[in-house]
């Protein structure tokens, strides 16, 4: 697989619902062996992983009705909220297209989002919707009209 | 939980978001307000799956196993596998399509959109069991800032945060 193909596929892996890094093992193991490369390298990817993570949680089943278990939780719950609240700033950092005038607008579109959730009560899914909605029709367009530069 | 329902609950999640942990605020909204999962059980589940391998996507692994065991992890690992995967046959039909700017700004229109939905409920899970000490919000900023910055692995940052339960949180 070439660089410029890698690039490619890592691209359209970005497209995918979902976890980027399943479509990427798939859309790889398709170029290299077809369907069953598809198989073969998301069941690699995944099941090992997927064993780990039951067998961590059920160990820590063990543990968790423990008094220092439940002490621990206290420290858990501000480190995993801190970290689902950086995960956001780094997808904006990921998505925000380049140029001031775009990045505004994209950053104010997950504002939008915040407030609405958290302050008018909209459900999940609707504002997942009104986000669909808004990128389809305004947020595609990478460089500025006015300039034929790209920018950034 | 029926399997199934947890099945639909989980694909219903992940095919709607774009990005690991992106599936969360469905997540949270279909499983934590009506009562079928808690909030510790969705922190220790976040907190699994950083410390384990595989994509962070994988924590619903460890969600489905605290709400449904073995089969509900199955479940999530369904879950978490089928829905990218339209992108191959997508790639292979309509790859000039899946490259337009319309499909650009879709994608773009429901990441941001999660991103501040993703703070709703990172805001939340902080708060979630009363107004957080002063240590937990010092607690929740470090932990941010750290994720952000990306150079430390993610299960030093966890390992942080339970030092400092045990450590505080008495």
């Amino acid at each position: 697989m070439s660089a410029r193909e890698f690039g490619e596929v890592w691209a359209l892996s970005q497209l995918s619902p979902g976890i980027h890094l399943v479509a990427l093992a798939g859309l790889i193991g398709q170029r290299v062996a077809g369907w069953r490369g598809v198989m073969a390298s998301v069941a690699g990817m995944m099941i090992p992983a997927a064993a780990i993570t039951v067998g961590l949680t059920a160990a820590y089943g063990l543990v968790a009705a423990a008094p220092l278990a439940k002490a621990a939780l206290a420290g858990l719950a501000p480190v995993t909220g801190g970290m689902t609240i950086a995960t956001a700033a780094l997808l904006v950092r990921a998505t925000a297209r380049h140029g001031a005038r775009h990045a505004i607008v994209d950053v104010a579109v997950a504002a939008a989002a915040l407030v609405a959730a958290m302050l008018f009560g909209v459900p999940t899914i609707v504002a997942i919707a009104a986000g669909a909605a808004v990128g389809a029709l305004a947020l595609g367009r990478e460089r500025s009209p006015s300039r034929e530069t790209p920018m950034g | 939980m029926d399997p199934l329902l947890l099945l639909l609950v989980f694909l219903k999640a992940s095919a709607l978001s774009i990005g690991g942990l992106s599936s969360l605020p469905l997540l949270r909204a279909d499983l934590v307000t009506p009562g079928i999962a808690t909030d510790e059980q969705v922190v220790q589940a976040i907190a699994i799956g950083r410390v384990s391998t595989g994509p962070n996507g994988l924590y619903i692994v460890s969600l489905g196993y605290l709400v449904g065991g073995i089969a509900g992890a199955g479940m999530a690992l369904v879950a978490a596998t089928l829905p990218p995967l339209v992108v191959v046959p997508a790639a292979a039909l309509a790859r000039k399509w899946l490259l337009t700017e319309r499909v650009a700004g879709l994608v773009r229109g429901v990441a941001l959109a999660t991103a501040g939905l993703l703070v709703a409920t990172g805001l939340g899970i902080v708060g979630a069991s009363g107004v957080p000490a002063w240590w937990q919000i010092a607690l929740a900023a470090a932990a941010a800032a750290l994720t952000y910055r990306g150079t430390l692995h993610p299960a030093f940052v966890i390992a942080i945060g339970a030092a400092a339960g045990l450590a505080l949180g008495r």
